[in-house]
C-alpha cells in the first residue's frame, strides 16, 4: 500500500515544555487512523506541524514521500481545532475564497454544500451560523478540492448528539470511497466507531500505534444475569472466571483467555440456570486506551 | 501574482469597515484638496489684515505646476487612513485566525505576506491615482491661462509620493505582524511620528547627520513642504534621489523583516 504520510522523530518545543516528542509512524493509504490522547496530549500540535503551521524543533515529515511545500497542501483537506473562517464572509464566499488559495474549480462548491446540508444557509454570514453549522462548513471546505487526504480534528466538538452522529456518518461515508483520514479525538468510541488504525499520545509520548481490531482482541467481558440468589458465587465456580463485578443491575464476568462466552452460557445450562441476558462484549477502546495509559505512568 | 491579490482583495471587498475607511480617505482627501481657495478666502474675510498683506488670488496655491507639488505634499497627511486600513486587514487575520487557516489550505507564508503586500501596493497606486485626478481638475479650474509647457511639468512627485504611501503601509503592515492585536498597533501607528520626533531630538546635538535615516524622516523628506516658495521664491522643487534610495531601503526592510517574523511564527 502506498505511504501517504511519514514522520520521524518529530519534536517541538514550546520553550521549557516539550509538547510533542520523537513521533515516528506511517499512514497509509485508504487507512482511517485515529489520534487519541487526553487534552494537551500533543495532538492538535502533530497535525499543526503536519499542515505547516507550526514549525517542528526538530524530526521531519513527508507526505506522499516527498519532502513537504504549500502545494502539497492544497491536496489536503484539513479542519484542524475548531472551524476557521472570515465571519463577514458568507459561507459561500468563504468557500469560493478558499477554493481560490487551493486553486480549485468553485464548481464543488454546491456539492460539498449539500453533503453537510448548509444549502440552504449558503448565503447567510458565517456569524450567523450555529456551531454545528461551522462545524460542517469546515468539513465542506476541507473536501472542497476532493482530496485523498483528510485531516480532521475534534470534528465532533461541541456537537450535539444528532450533530455527534451524522458527523460520523459523514465520515464513514467519506472513508468509504476510499479516502485516507487521520482523525484526531478524544471521544474513543467515535474512534471505535470509524477508525482502522489508531496511536495513542500521552504528554507528546507516543504510546502506543496499531489496528483498532487488535485493541478488541484478547479477553472477553460478559455480561450475565439470571433470577437465581447466588449467581455471583456460581460464576465465581466457572473455571473461566477471572473475575466478577456487579454493575448496573448485572454481573460482569471476566474471562481468563482461551474462554468465551459460549462456554459460560454451557456452565450456566449444567449448572440448571437459564440466564435471562447473556452478552459477550469486547473490550472496548476506552479500556484499552485507560490501560495503556496507566501503563505508561 | 494576480491570483495572490485576487485572494486578499476578495477579503476585503466584502467587509464594510474597508469600504468605510477607504470612503473615508478619498473623502477626507477630496473635499480638502479641493478647498483650499475658500480656505484662503475664508481667512482673507475673517482676519481684515491678511487680505490686505497677502492677495490671495496671486497665490497659485492651483496653479500649473504648483498644484501638482502642493496635493501631493498635503495628501501625504492622510495616508495615516489607509495605514489604519492595512493594519486592520492583517490584524483581523490574527484575530480570526485565518491566517492559520490559509496556510493549512495550501497558500506559504511568503504567498501570504506577498498577497497583503500586493493590496498595499495597489492602495498605494489608487491614492496617487485620486491625488493626480484632483490635482488635474483643480488645475485646470484655477489656473487663469494655461500654459502646456507648465501642465506636465513637476510630475516626478507622483513617483516620490506612490512610494511615501507604499513605505509607510509597508511599515503599518510589519507593526500589524508583530503586534497582533489591532487597537495597540493602531496607536504605535499613530505614534510612530512623535516617538521618532522625540529619539531624533534627542541626537540632533550628536549625529545631526543620522537623521535623514529616519523612517518617517525619509518618507516626509520624499515630498518636501511646497508652501515656502511663497514667501521664499525658493523651495526644492526635485525629488531628492538620496531621499528616494533611503525610503526604498526601508520599504525593503520593512517587508523584509515582516516575512521573518511570519517565517519564524507558529500560527
Amino acid at each position: 500500500m502506498e505511504t501517504v504520510l511519514s514522520i520521524k522523530g518529530l519534536t517541538k518545543n514550546f520553550g521549557r515544555l516539550r509538547a510533542v516528542n520523537n513521533i515516528s509512524l506511517e499512514v497509509k493509504a485508504g487507512q482511517v487512523f485515529g489520534m487519541l490522547g487526553p487534552n494537551g496530549s500533543g495532538k492538535t500540535t502533530t497535525l499543526g506541524m503536519l499542515m505547516g503551521v507550526i514549525n517542528p524543533t526538530s524530526g521531519e515529515y513527508s507526505w506522499f514521500g516527498r519532502p513537504p511545500d504549500h502545494e502539497v497542501r492544497k491536496k489536503i483537506g484539513a479542519v484542524l481545532e475548531h472551524p476557521i473562517f472570515y465571519p463577514y464572509l458568507s459561507g459561500q464566499k468563504n468557500l469560493e475564497l478558499n477554493a481560490k488559495i487551493k486553486e480549485c474549480s468553485t464548481q464543488n462548491i454546491s456539492n460539498v454544500l449539500e453533503l453537510v446540508e448548509l444549502k440552504d444557509r449558503r448565503d447567510d454570514k458565517y456569524k450567523t451560523y450555529s456551531l454545528g453549522m461551522k462545524q460542517r462548513l469546515a468539513i465542506a471546505s476541507a473536501l472542497l478540492n476532493e482530496p485523498t487526504v483528510l485531516i480532521l480534528d475534534e470534528p465532533t466538538n461541541g456537537l450535539d448528539p444528532m450533530g455527534i452522529a451524522e458527523i460520523r456518518e459523514l465520515i464513514k461515508k467519506i472513508a468509504a470511497n476510499g479516502k485516507t483520514i487521520i482523525l484526531a479525538s478524544h471521544l474513543l468510541d467515535e474512534v471505535q466507531k470509524v477508525c482502522t488504525h489508531f496511536v495513542v499520545l500521552k504528554r507528546g509520548n507516543m504510546v502506543h500505534c496499531g489496528p483498532v481490531n487488535d485493541a478488541s482482541k484478547g479477553s472477553e467481558t460478559v455480561e450475565v444475569n439470571a433470577e437465581v440468589e447466588n449467581l455471583s458465587e456460581v460464576l465465581m465456580k466457572f473455571s473461566g472466571t477471572e473475575s466478577v463485578n456487579r454493575e448496573n443491575g448485572f454481573f460482569q464476568v471476566t474471562l481468563r483467555d482461551d474462554f468465551r462466552g459460549k462456554d459460560l452460557n454451557k456452565f450456566l445450562f449444567d449448572q440448571g440456570i437459564i440466564a435471562n441476558h447473556l452478552v459477550t462484549k469486547k473490550k472496548s477502546l476506552e479500556k484499552m486506551f485507560l490501560e495503556i495509559l496507566s501503563e505508561t505512568n | 501574482m494576480l491570483h495572490l491579490l485576487q485572494i486578499d482583495l476578495k477579503k476585503l471587498f466584502s467587509y464594510r469597515t474597508f469600504w468605510i475607511v477607504c470612503g473615508l480617505y478619498f473623502l477626507t482627501i477630496g473635499f480638502s484638496t479641493a478647498s483650499g481657495m475658500e480656505f484662503l478666502k475664508w481667512l482673507a474675510n475673517t482676519f481684515d489684515k491678511f487680505g490686505s498683506e497677502l492677495n490671495i488670488n496671486r497665490i497659485p496655491l492651483y496653479h500649473f505646476p504648483d498644484v501638482w507639488l502642493n496635493l501631493v505634499w498635503w495628501s501625504g497627511f492622510f495616508k495615516v487612513l489607509l495605514g489604519i486600513m492595512t493594519v486592520i486587514s492583517i490584524t483581523n487575520e490574527y484575530t480570526y485566525r485565518t491566517i492559520r487557516q490559509n496556510i493549512i489550505d495550501g497558500l506559504s507564508r511568503w504567498e501570504f505576506l506577498f498577497s497583503k503586500i500586493l493590496t498595499n501596493f495597489l492602495l498605494s497606486l489608487a491614492s496617487v491615482v485620486l491625488v493626480f485626478i484632483i490635482a488635474l481638475v483643480t488645475g485646470f479650474i484655477y489656473t487663469p491661462e494655461i500654459n502646456w509647457n507648465y501642465v506636465f511639468t513637476d510630475l516626478e512627485f507622483y513617483p516620490a509620493y506612490f512610494l511615501e504611501i507604499f513605505t509607510f503601509l509597508s511599515f503599518a503592515l510589519m507593526l500589524g505582524i508583530l503586534v497582533q492585536r489591532s487597537g495597540l498597533t493602531i496607536i504605535l501607528l499613530l505614534l510612530s511620528y512623535m516617538l521618532e520626533a522625540i529619539v531624533k531630538a534627542n541626537i540632533d546635538d550628536y549625529f545631526p547627520w543620522l537623521i535623514q535615516f529616519f523612517p518617517m524622516e525619509s518618507i516626509s523628506a520624499l515630498v518636501p513642504l511646497p508652501f515656502y516658495r511663497y514667501a521664499f521664491q525658493e523651495i526644492q522643487d526635485y525629488v531628492d534621489p538620496a531621499s528616494v534610495a533611503i525610503a526604498l531601503g526601508w520599504a525593503v526592510l520593512f517587508n523584509y523583516f515582516s516575512y521573518l517574523k511570519l517565517k519564524r511564527s507558529d500560527l
